[in-house]
Order: C-alpha cells, then sequence, then structure tokens
C-alpha cells in the first residue's frame, strides 16, 4: 500500500476544511496512506521569507526532518506548501544542511535528504497511475467540462517544481480525462490569481481572478479545478469581487482536485464538503 | 531643427564614456545617438577582460611592459607615443570604472582581480567573470541615466554634414518614425565601432557592426588607417561564427585536425595552442587548406578538443564556454571535441585619427574612438584585452576634446544639412520603390563568401585581385537593389540596406590596402610575400575615397623607444 | 519535405495582423534562425531586432506561443516538442509599448528604470582617481544579478505588471535595485529600497513568472523578497506587506500554524477589515470562517519550533552559507544551459 507523510497545510484546517475531507475521502478510496505529520508547521504561504527568510529555511527543514523520521515521502494537497517546502529542499540539498541540522539535532531531528516532496497531482500519475485510476471511477464525470487551473506554484519556477513543461503542462487535464470529464484549455489557464497579494494590491488580485474565472467561461467550462486551495480560495471566495473588476455576469463554480476525483469516485457532494462553497455547486450536479 | 554642441554617435563602451565626458561639462548640450538601444551595442560581447597596470595580481608589472606588450603584439605598426599614452593613462581609467559601480572580479585584498592573457608578460587583465563588456557596458549606461544624458535611442547616422571644411552635423533617421532628420552639431564624435560583419557568414561580431562611421567619414573625405589589418580569432564556433573564448586555451584546450592530431606542434612548438592569435588562425586554415579539416567548404572546421581537462574543471574554469557550446552547436564539450574556426573578429584599422591626444581626424570637428578608430594602438594585431581598453579610455578623450572644440565653434549653416536631407529623402523614396533586383542578402552574402575566400586569413595578389572586382561589381549591383519595404516605421530593411552599402564601401579599402601591403605582418598574411617587410612597408596605411575613386597612401609609424624585431613567441 | 509554419503578429503602426509563414524543417535552428530566413526569403517587410545571436545584448526577445525567450538561443525543434505541434506563434513582448511587428520600446522602460536610482553611490571613504574595495565575497553579493541584460523577458510575462503598471516597475527594475542595495561599495542603500517600496515591491503577486522567463537564470522575484527583508531591516516596516509576512512568523511561534481568520486585523488593522465585514459574513454563512477556530490551539512543540528558528539564526549569523547560496542563477530549462558549476 502506499503511503505518505502528509502535509495537509494551514487552509486545509481552516477555510478550506472541504479539501481535507476530500483528500482523506479519495486517500481512503485509492488505498493511499496518509499519515499526517505529528506536529507539522505553517510552512510560511510564500510570505515568511519576506520578513525572515532564515525562519522560513528552519521551518520547513523541520517539516520535511519529521517526515524523514517517519521514513515516507512527504505529500501536499497546496501549491504553495510544495513550492515552500520543495525550495528549502533545495538550499538543503545545497548546502544549507550543515547550516540546519545542529538546531534540528537539539529536537531529535536531523535533515538528511531522503524524503522527497510530492503533490496529490504528481503522485496520482507518477505513483498511482492514471490507468489505475481510471479503474476505479465509480461516476465517470461524462459530459462535464472542466477547466484545469493550474495556480502558478506547482509549475514556477522550473527549476525548483520541474514536475513538468511549465510553458504547456498537461498533468490536469489527463487527469481530466482519466475521470471521463472533458478538459477545457482556456487563456488563462497559466496565469496568476493573485491571492498572495491580496493585501498589499486588491485590485489587481481581483481582476486577475476575475479574469481567469471569465476566461474559462468563454472557454465553455462547467467549472474550474484547481490543485491549490488558496487559488480555490480566490478563484470561489473572491469570485463576486473578481466579477465585478471584469464586468462579468456569471458564476463557475470553483472545485478542488480532490472533489472532482471524489465525485468520479462516487462520493456525494455532500460527503466532499461542496456546500461550502461560496459559488453554489448545484448547477454542476443537476442531473448526476 | 535639432541642434546640439557635441554629438556622439555610437553608445558601446567609447561613445558612452564620450557623452559622459562631454556632459559632465557645464553649459554644453550633449546628444548621444545609437542605432541600437544602447546596452545592445557589441561591447556588451566582449567576455575575457580588459587590460591595465594595476599590479594587483603581479606587483612587478609595469606600464613600460604593458608598452612593449602592447608594440611587440601589433607587429610594430602600433605608434609607440600612442601606445605609451595609452598604457599610462589605463591605470587611473579602469579605478574611475570601479568608482562608477563596474562589478570587477576581485582579490583577497578587495583590489581588482587580474588574469593573464594571451601575448602579455604579467597578468594584467582585469575582469568581471567572463562577461566584463556587459557589465562595462550596463554600468556606463547606469551613469548615463544618473547623468541624464540625452540619447537618441534607435536613431541611424546616415551621413556626415561638411561645410568650409569643417564638420558641421548629421543626416540621420530616426527609426521608431522613419522621418530623416537634419541635425546639426558644432563637433561630432564617431565611437560606431567595428566593420566584422563584411565577413558576414564567419564572423563573432554582432549584426551591428557594419561599419557605418567609417564609410561615413570615407564618404565626408576622411581617410581610413590600415583597414586592411583584420583580426581573425582563431575559435568561433563553425556553424555561427560565435566566440569560443581565449580561455579554452588559456586552460589547456587542444587544437586537432582530422588525423586527431595536436597540429600546432609542427607551427609552434613551443608555444603550441597559446601562440598569438594571429599564427593559430593561419595554422587552423593551412590544415583545413591541405585537407586535414572536417567538413568542406565554408562549413570546414578543425576541433576544440577540451575532454582531457576533465568535467571538474571545465564546469569550474569554463562554464560560459560550455553552455554557448551546447546551446549553438549542440556539443557538450565535456564528452566532444568542439568543431571550430577562425572568425573575424576585429578591425585594427579604422578611421584616421591623427592626434590621438585628442583623438582628432584630419576634419575639423571630427572625432573618432573605439573600434571604428584607428590611432594606432593596435598596429598589425590587436592583444586580447586592449580593446575595451581602448574604448573607455579613448571615449573619454575624444569627449573631451570634442567639447573642448565645441566651445570654440559655431554651428554650420543649415542650408547644407537640408539639401542632404532631401538628398537622402528622395533615395528612401526610389529605393524602397524598387521590386526589381538583387535582394540584400544575396549581395551581403557575396560580399561575405568574397572577403573570406579571398581577403580572409591567407592572402594572395591573384585572388585579391578577384576580390577587388568583384566588390566593384557588387557596388554596381546594390545600386539596384531591393530593400522590400516600402513603410518608414522601423524599416530594418532599410537600416540592412544601408549597413551593406557601409560595408561595400569600407570592404574595397581593405583589400585595396592588403593588395598593396607586399609583406606579411600580424594578422595580414601573404602567400606570395611570407615576411615581414620594415624597409618597405613599417609604414600606415592610408586610404581615402574621392568621388568613386580610392587614393592611396602612406604615412610613416611613430617610434620612440622599441626597434622593430623579430615577433617570436 | 517537413514544414514549419510560423504564425506572427505583425503590426504597421496602426493596424495587427496575423501573417503565415512556412519554411523547411531543419533540424538544429533557433527561432531567431527563423526569423531571419522569414525576412530573407519570404518578407523582407517583417521587422525584428537581435544583435550578438548569444544571449548577451538582450535584443531579441519575442513571445513563442505565448511565452517570452531570446529567440537567439531557443532552439526550434525544443519548441516543435514542446508544444507538439509544427506551427508557432511569435509574437512581441507584453508590456511594452509596441512600435512594429516584433519591435517594442525600450525608451519608457529607460525611464521607469532610472526610478529606483540604478547607478553606484559610492560610500564616501572611496574616489574617482583611486577607485573602490571590495571583498570577494562581497562581490559574489552583486555578481548574479550583474548578469541581467535588459532584455525585458521578465516584464512581458510579470503578472502583476500586466494587471496595472503605475503602480509597480518592471520585475528587472527591481533587481536592478537589488544589485545597487547589495553593493558594498555604496552608501546608499536606504534611498533604492524606499523607492522601491513606493514603487510597489509588496504588490508583486510572487507568481515566479520573472525568475521562470530570465534567460540569465536570475531571480527578480528572489531579488523582490530581498528588498523586502533590506527595508524591514532598515526600518520601513509601515506597511501592510511586512504586517501579513509578520503575521506568518507570529503565528507559527505562537501557535506553530496560521491564524488564518485574523490575518486581515493583523494586515490591514482592525478597522479596514471592519471594512470587508459582507466579506466575512459571506465567509461565515459557508462556515469558512469559523469563529470558533478564532483561537486554535499550538501545536504541542511550538517550544521545539520556536528554539529551532532561533539555533538556525545564531548558527547563520555565524556563516552565511545559505544566503550566498541562494544568490547563485539557476538554470533556465527551456534553453539547458547547464549551471552546475558557480560562475
Ligand atoms: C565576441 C567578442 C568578444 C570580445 N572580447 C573582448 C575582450 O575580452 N576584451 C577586449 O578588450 N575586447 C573584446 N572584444 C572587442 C571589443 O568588445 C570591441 O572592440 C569594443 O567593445 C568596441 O567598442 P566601441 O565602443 O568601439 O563600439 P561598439 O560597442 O561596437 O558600439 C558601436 C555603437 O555604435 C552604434 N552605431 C553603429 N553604427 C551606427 C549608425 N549608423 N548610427 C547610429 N549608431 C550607430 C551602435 O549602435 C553601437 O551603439 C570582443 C568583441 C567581440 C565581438
Ligand atoms: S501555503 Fe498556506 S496553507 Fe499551505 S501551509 Fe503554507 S501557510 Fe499553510
Ligand atoms: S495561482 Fe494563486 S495561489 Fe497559486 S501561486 Fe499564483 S497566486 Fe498563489
Ligand atoms: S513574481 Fe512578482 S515580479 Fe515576478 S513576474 Fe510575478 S508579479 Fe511580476
Ligand atoms: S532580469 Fe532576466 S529576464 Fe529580466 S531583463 Fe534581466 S535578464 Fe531579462
Ligand atoms: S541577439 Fe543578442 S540576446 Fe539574442
Amino acid at each position: 500500500m502506499m503511503k505518505y507523510a502528509f502535509f495537509p497545510g494551514c487552509v486545509l484546517e481552516g477555510a478550506s476544511q472541504e479539501a481535507y475531507t476530500a483528500t482523506t475521502k479519495v486517500a481512503q478510496a485509492l488505498g493511499i496512506e496518509l499519515v499526517e505529520i505529528p506536529g507539522w508547521t505553517c510552512c510560511g504561504g510564500s510570505h515568511l521569507q519576506d520578513y525572515d527568510k532564515t525562519a522560513a529555511l528552519a521551518v520547513n527543514a523541520r517539516n520535511i526532518a519529521l517526515a524523514e523520521k517517519m521514513g515516507l515521502p512527504v505529500l501536499t494537497v497546496c501549491n504553495t506548501c510544495t513550492l515552500m517546502l520543495r525550495e528549502a529542499k533545495h538550499e538543503l540539498d545545497n548546502g544549507a544542511k550543515e547550516l540546519v541540522n545542529p538546531a534540528l539535532q537539539q529536537a531529535g531531528l536531523e535533515y538528511t535528504g531522503t524524503s522527497p516532496v510530492t503533490h496529490f497531482l504528481w503522485m496520482l500519475i507518477k505513483d498511482y497511475g492514471l490507468d489505475k485510476l481510471k479503474k476505479k471511477v465509480k461516476r465517470p464525470l461524462k459530459g462535464m467540462k472542466v477547466a484545469g487551473y493550474y495556480g502558478c506554484h506547482i509549475l514556477r519556477p522550473p527549476h525548483i517544481m520541474g514536475f513538468e513543461d511549465h510553458a504547456n503542462p498537461h498533468s490536469l487535464e489527463d487527469l481530466i480525462r482519466a475521470l471521463g470529464a472533458e478538459p477545457v484549455l482556456f487563456d488563462a489557464r497559466l496565469k496568476c490569481c493573485g491571492f498572495h497579494s491580496v493585501f498589499t494590491s486588491k485590485e489587481d488580485t481581483m481582476k486577475a481572478t476575475g479574469t481567469i474565472n471569465l476566461s474559462a467561461l468563454e472557454g465553455g467550462a462547467d467549472c474550474t479545478v484547481t490543485p491549490c486551495p488558496l487559488c480555490q480560495m480566490q478563484l470561489d471566495m473572491y469570485q463576486p469581487e473578481g466579477k465585478r473588476a471584469v464586468n462579468a455576469n456569471d458564476d463557475i463554480p470553483a472545485l478542488h482536485l480532490t472533489q472532482l476525483i471524489g465525485l468520479a469516485l462516487g462520493y456525494t457532494a455532500e460527503e466532499l464538503g461542496m456546500k461550502r462553497h461560496i459559488v453554489n455547486t448545484g448547477i454542476l450536479l443537476a442531473g448526476r | 531643427m535639432l541642434k546640439f554642441d557635441i554629438l556622439v554617435i555610437g553608445s558601446g563602451g567609447s561613445g558612452m564614456q564620450a557623452a559622459l565626458v562631454a556632459s559632465s561639462q557645464q553649459g554644453l548640450n550633449v546628444a548621444l545617438m545609437s542605432k541600437v538601444f544602447p546596452t545592445r551595442s557589441a561591447t556588451c560581447c566582449a567576455q575575457g577582460g580588459t587590460n591595465a597596470v594595476l599590479k594587483n595580481a603581479d606587483p612587478t608589472d609595469t606600464i613600460e611592459k604593458h608598452t612593449f606588450d602592447t608594440v611587440k603584439g601589433s607587429d610594430f605598426l602600433g605608434d609607440q607615443d600612442a601606445i605609451e599614452f595609452f598604457c599610462e593613462h589605463m591605470p587611473e581609467t579602469i579605478r574611475e570604472l570601479d568608482y562608477y559601480g563596474v562589478p570587477f572580479s576581485r582579490l583577497e585584498s578587495g583590489t581588482i582581480a587580474q588574469r593573464p592573457f594571451g601575448g602579455q608578460s604579467a597578468p594584467r587583465t582585469c575582469y568581471s567573470s567572463d562577461k566584463v563588456g556587459s557589465v562595462i557596458l550596463h554600468t556606463l549606461y547606469e551613469q548615463c541615466l544618473k547623468n541624464g544624458v540625452n540619447v537618441l535611442v534607435e536613431w541611424l547616422l546616415l551621413d556626415l554634414v561638411v561645410e568650409n571644411d569643417r564638420v558641421t552635423g548629421v543626416v540621420a533617421m530616426d527609426m521608431k518614425t522613419g522621418e530623416i532628420q537634419p541635425i546639426m552639431a558644432k563637433t561630432v564624435v564617431l565611437a560606431t565601432g567595428g566593420a566584422g560583419r563584411m565577413y558576414w557568414l564567419r564572423t563573432t561580431n554582432p549584426f551591428a557592426s557594419t561599419g557605418d562611421g567609417m564609410a561615413a567619414a570615407l564618404r565626408a573625405g576622411v581617410a581610413l588607417k590600415d583597414p586592411e589589418f583584420v583580426q581573425f580569432h582563431p575559435t568561433g564556433l563553425a556553424g555561427t561564427g560565435i566566440l569560443m573564448s581565449e580561455a579554452c586555451r588559456g586552460e589547456g584546450g587542444y587544437l586537432l585536425n582530422n588525423q586527431g592530431e595536436r597540429f600546432m606542434k609542427r607551427y609552434a612548438p613551443e608555444k603550441l595552442e597559446l601562440a598569438t592569435r594571429d599564427l593559430v588562425s593561419q595554422a587552423i586554415e593551412i590544415e583545413i587548406k591541405e585537407g586535414r579539416g572536417f567538413g568542406e567548404g565554408m562549413q570546414a572546421y578543425v576541433q576544440l578538443d577540451l575532454r582531457h581537462l576533465g568535467r571538474e574543471k571545465i564546469l569550474e574554469r569554463l562554464p560560459q564556454i560550455r553552455d554557448l557550446a551546447i546551446t549553438f552547436e549542440g556539443i557538450d564539450p565535456i564528452d566532444q571535441p568542439i568543431p571550430i574556426r577562425p572568425s573575424c573578429h576585429y578591425s585594427m584599422g579604422g578611421i584616421d585619427v591623427t592626434d590621438y591626444r585628442t583623438c582628432g581626424t584630419d576634419l575639423k570637428g571630427l572625432y573618432a574612438t573605439g573600434e571604428c578608430a584607428c590611432l594606432s594602438i593596435h598596429g598589425a594585431n590587436r592583444l586580447g584585452g586592449n580593446s575595451t581598453a581602448d574604448v573607455v579610455l579613448f571615449g573619454k578623450v575624444a569627449g573631451k576634446a570634442a567639447a573642448e572644440a565645441a566651445k570654440t565653434l559655431d554651428f554650420g549653416s543649415e542650408q547644407k544639412v537640408n539639401e542632404l536631407v532631401r538628398q537622402w529623402e528622395n533615395s528612401f523614396s526610389s529605393t524602397v520603390a524598387r521590386t526589381d533586383g538583387p535582394s540584400v542578402a544575396s549581395i551581403r552574402d557575396r560580399l561575405s563568401e568574397t572577403m573570406w575566400y579571398n581577403v580572409g586569413v591567407f592572402r594572395k595578389e591573384s585572388e585579391m585581385k578577384k576580390a577587388t572586382q568583384i566588390i566593384d561589381e557588387l557596388i554596381a549591383e546594390y545600386k539596384k537593389c531591393v530593400v522590400g519595404d516600402p513603410s518608414k516605421i522601423y524599416n530594418t530593411a532599410f537600416v540592412q540596406y544601408t549597413e551593406l552599402g557601409n560595408l561595400l564601401l569600407v570592404a574595397k579599402a581593405v583589400v585595396m590596402g592588403a593588395l598593396n601591403r607586399k609583406e606579411s605582418r600580424g594578422s595580414h598574411k601573404r602567400e606570395d610575400y611570407m615576411n615581414r617587410d620594415d624597409e618597405n612597408f613599417l609604414k600606415h596605411t592610408i586610404i581615402s575615397k574621392q568621388g568613386s575613386q580610392y587614393k592611396l597612401s602612406y604615412r610613416p609609424v611613430v617610434v620612440t623607444k622599441y626597434q622593430p624585431v623579430e615577433r617570436k613567441y | 519535405m517537413r514544414k514549419i509554419t510560423f504564425k506572427i503578429q505583425r503590426f504597421d503602426g496602426q493596424e495587427s495582423w496575423i501573417q503565415e509563414y512556412t519554411l523547411d524543417h531543419q533540424p538544429g535552428k533557433t527561432i531567431l534562425w527563423a526569423l531571419i530566413q522569414i525576412k530573407e526569403t519570404l518578407d523582407p517587410s517583417l521587422n525584428f531586432t537581435a544583435s550578438c545571436r548569444h544571449a548577451i545584448c538582450g535584443a531579441c526577445a519575442v513571445r513563442v506561443n505565448g511565452q517570452a525567450t531570446l529567440a537567439c538561443e531557443t532552439p526550434l525543434d525544443k519548441m516543435l516538442k514542446r508544444w507538439e505541434s509544427d506551427t508557432l506563434i511569435l509574437e512581441p513582448l507584453q508590456n511594452f509599448k509596441l512600435i512594429r511587428d516584433l519591435v517594442v520600446d525600450w525608451e519608457p522602460k529607460a525611464e521607469r528604470l532610472a526610478e529606483l536610482k540604478p547607478w553606484l553611490m559610492p560610500k564616501d571613504e572611496f574616489n574617482k582617481e583611486s577607485g573602490c574595495r571590495q571583498s570577494p565575497e562581497d562581490f559574489k553579493k552583486i555578481n548574479k544579478n550583474s548578469d541581467c541584460i535588459l532584455c525585458g523577458c521578465c516584464a512581458s510575462e510579470c503578472n502583476k505588471l500586466s494587471g496595472n503598471n503605475s503602480d509597480f516597475l518592471e520585475p528587472f527594475v527591481f533587481t536592478k535595485a537589488q544589485r545597487f542595495v547589495a553593493d558594498s561599495r555604496d552608501k546608499n542603500p536606504v534611498e533604492r529600497l524606499s523607492a522601491a517600496i513606493n514603487h510597489g515591491a509588496w504588490k508583486c503577486q510572487h507568481c515566479q513568472e520573472c525568475v521562470t522567463k530570465c534567460p540569465k537564470g536570475l531571480s527578480p522575484a528572489e531579488d523582490i523578497s530581498n528588498l523586502r527583508q533590506e527595508a524591514i531591516a532598515k526600518g520601513l516596516v509601515e506597511h501592510s506587506g511586512v504586517r501579513h509576512a509578520k503575521a506568518f512568523l507570529d503565528d507559527i511561534q505562537k501557535t506553530g500554524r496560521l491564524n488564518e481568520g485574523m490575518m486581515a486585523v493583523k494586515t490591514d488593522g482592525l478597522v479596514k477589515s471592519i471594512g470587508n465585514i459582507p466579506f466575512a459574513l459571506r465567509l461565515m454563512s459557508k462556515g469558512k470562517l469559523n469563529p470558533a477556530h478564532m483561537f486554535p490551539k499550538p501545536i504541542k512543540e511550538v517550544a521545539e519550533v520556536r528554539a529551532i528558528i532561533l539555533a538556525v539564526k545564531e548558527s547563520e549569523k555565524a556563516r552565511n552559507i545559505a544566503n550566498a547560496k541562494r544568490s547563485e542563477a539557476h538554470t533556465n530549462p527551456d534553453i539547458q544551459r547547464p549551471k552546475e558549476a558557480a560562475k
């Protein structure tokens, strides 16, 4: 059985609890064991390093070291967590290890570099296999047009992420197809949703969010799906502001990656926490 | 009408230095014109370094040594008074660049790091990793921003305006609008760079090095000095001519022929691959000529083998070289030898500067500096690291002199410059309207092949006579050539057309100088006159143009301390 | 014969259109080769700029299928493979004023560059006559960012700049600024820092496009991050961005986890956050903002986390490895220039 040290990230404990539920359910259905890393801390969310770079390195070295202690690879479900952890790993592997280990040792930890950091999406494609996933699909999402929205940090910067070509990725589309749905390639699929500047540059952020949703709608999508809970928050929670910023009228539901998979695996919308979304997901599920 | 006290043309290292110095003087109105955005100038290509006797890496280095190395490197054709002046003023110029912010590599002591370079008796080449030209150019641009230097970006010099035996301005095209504009100037500094693109298919030079300033000077009645001296760098990539720096040989790279033989042992038994650029280039061409190269014709090459240096050393010392080989030749030098061939690299000759203390020419108000000029510092062969040095020092000299002179001069009449503008406007309209004739690229490629085969690394009379004839034919054909774009806005086809015209004019001078120099000296290697002939040719070639006729004369070389001796390395 | 089609965005000063050109495929060529081939054999009126043809002059940046890159060093075959197609779309850089076809205007950028005073303000101890002094370690800190060739690739794809360029500058401008802030010879980093903050350093969206697109392996986003840190270190802390970033550290040190519920209050202050009440209510109605969750329980190892942060900072002070490592150029996978070794 596949087994991972699970790094849920803070949002999965808070605003995006539904993603936590969906992740656990999907993992269960697929026979993937997720063991939550005991005592993990926030990764710094791509902001901490601006205030204190060293602290960002230290906490993530610790997060990874905890997983190493479990003898398991790290599994994340958030783009930004993935980036933060992998960035730390990159530095640790390039000389920072010696700097951090004495401190970790005080807590009985050590970073050795044995636990890779992967994302749920990558895991499904590389470790689990889409063919195998296909076989588990109970309710193919026939006729559903899904706009795969990557978000920045699962692709960029490529020298840290590097799972697939940053300019022409297709992991999301492959996955959408495996679930029986139809991927929609829309213009803004690689753009940034603006989440990280929501406080400092609100107007731009809302424009970015609105543009992505509009672009997905114009591409004929029924919903967006994203591998990042932060992007999902942005596309969903701020959708009203986004619409206003680009003068759009229509709503488009934004699903977490694991919710889309969950649907195909036969879970109900209720079970996947879709009631918690701001934008009603009902239209999407009508007739399903 | 635009009017400037001083107009500097060319924003490479030399032009920016000139503009900076000139604009530091109170009350003078200075402009800097360039056909490319300043930081795109050829100066950015320099990788290796810049020479100055700072004594940082070797306290025993002296100005005299730098002087002698340069004189010897020039095969005794350099003017020794100019070279002395050059070597003496380099250290202060480099220190000033440091003060301007050039990020030089450093020694532990905090002083500027210096490395050894070909043909030099001490490590005196100041460097910044492997990008000295780029950082100098960007730093000078920063200084221009700081000092609010007025830059005419993407303006193309078309012609100099001469009236009453002095320069009174220029005609130029504002490329963004296509307007041909008159500009009045009390003094003009030409800093337009080299003309390596006459060897279009085999050169390390960027596309912009088309000898525009040299040609404009010729048309304005100013002579070129020593144009026949063209430096061929031994190691340009076979496919593109992109430079594989001298460091490849410096670090111990081998040159191999198709027998796998280190052929340099037959040409320079002691120095082997580390012999001077002219010697190594000549050896490679002999190998190719005698059938010991790879490939055929323009595509022939020999190999530069770095494999024995080992992965570690290549990664540590030659990372950029490895990058370039992989990107442009698809070859990783760690595993495979690199295909290389000599490529035109530098114009030792250029606009005849008659006073190195001012960079002044015979035409009042006209100054020339940098690669477009010939002072002459580099004589028959330039040493690596001496060009960026020349550029940053003499840019200042020219800028200062031009500013001083401008204070004493008035503007010329508007009539002459307007007249020339009208001529160019007519020429533009009729040229771009033509639809039938040879293309710019076809003439250019024939020029390039002609130059490569007949006035290349090896030269002989019969071939050069042929070249003379072909170039005349090409000049005639050029008049019928099709531009193919009638638009005024950013018409690069027209720009390339004028550049080709300039290359043809300068190429003709190169051939003339070469044909008449019946000796071998430095980069000028005659198969029919294998030796240097100090008795008859220790003199500068001076070529000027009157109408369509070129006139040849000579001027003695200035010898101060160092009597010519045989050059051995 | 395999044919390659190029759909090129043309512009004549007024109108824009897409023009198609077809070339015979040749292996081992670059995008610049294709442009030159088109100009010389098919259409002399196509305009683009290029000079050095080896990635040092910065003249040839264009967009290939929506991605800014240097034409001269981008392998054609690699692009064909990436897009699994024998048709490529070539466009001018975004976020630049267009002049003609693929030619963009750099002059306005020069003005914007000047905003952050990107030139050395040498310390008083130095002078023109004897130059400056700098240790090899300090040189290292400015070496990487001196590689910027002003090609504009980063600016073309910058999400923040595309959104609104009136309160932000091109990523390369920040990179330049950082190069001077980090220069041990410079006496006035604060001036650049406050200018950087005033020109939007806290507004970067962290989208990493600049880092991804830079052909020289530079990381403008990281430079922005460094400018932010330096600004904080120099006391420029009155900014919502600072409060936001600080909240992460505070929360980690307090509980180990982020307290999203309080984020708005911490970042924008209570009064401004009240303006967001409709938003908060929206979230609350869906259970997304749970008042009961406002003050999460700390993880039990929180003291350990604090100790680790402290200890790492101590040893970092002693040895500045991490920072030195961080400032090395990365390999841009689009070009595959192996940068395994330090320059
Ligand atoms: C690949 C390469 C590597 C080199 N390495 C070294 C080295 O390591 N050390 C060394 O010392 N030297 C080196 N050199 C030589 C050196 O870089 C150049 O000789 C020197 O930089 C020339 O500088 P410049 O100021 O004369 O002109 P350039 O830098 O060539 O600038 C010419 C300027 O003139 C402008 N211009 C030209 N024509 C016109 C026109 N018609 N209208 C308006 N503007 C015009 C151009 O736009 C440009 O701004 C190298 C050269 C090359 C090509
Ligand atoms: S990215 Fe956000 S959600 Fe993910 S761990 Fe970091 S702070 Fe928490
Ligand atoms: S897409 Fe959104 S959440 Fe993802 S990285 Fe960009 S800004 Fe952050
Ligand atoms: S990371 Fe910031 S600067 Fe870089 S491209 Fe994105 S928004 Fe622009
Ligand atoms: S930072 Fe990189 S991408 Fe941006 S202009 Fe400089 S070299 Fe180009
Ligand atoms: S042509 Fe100079 S960077 Fe591409």
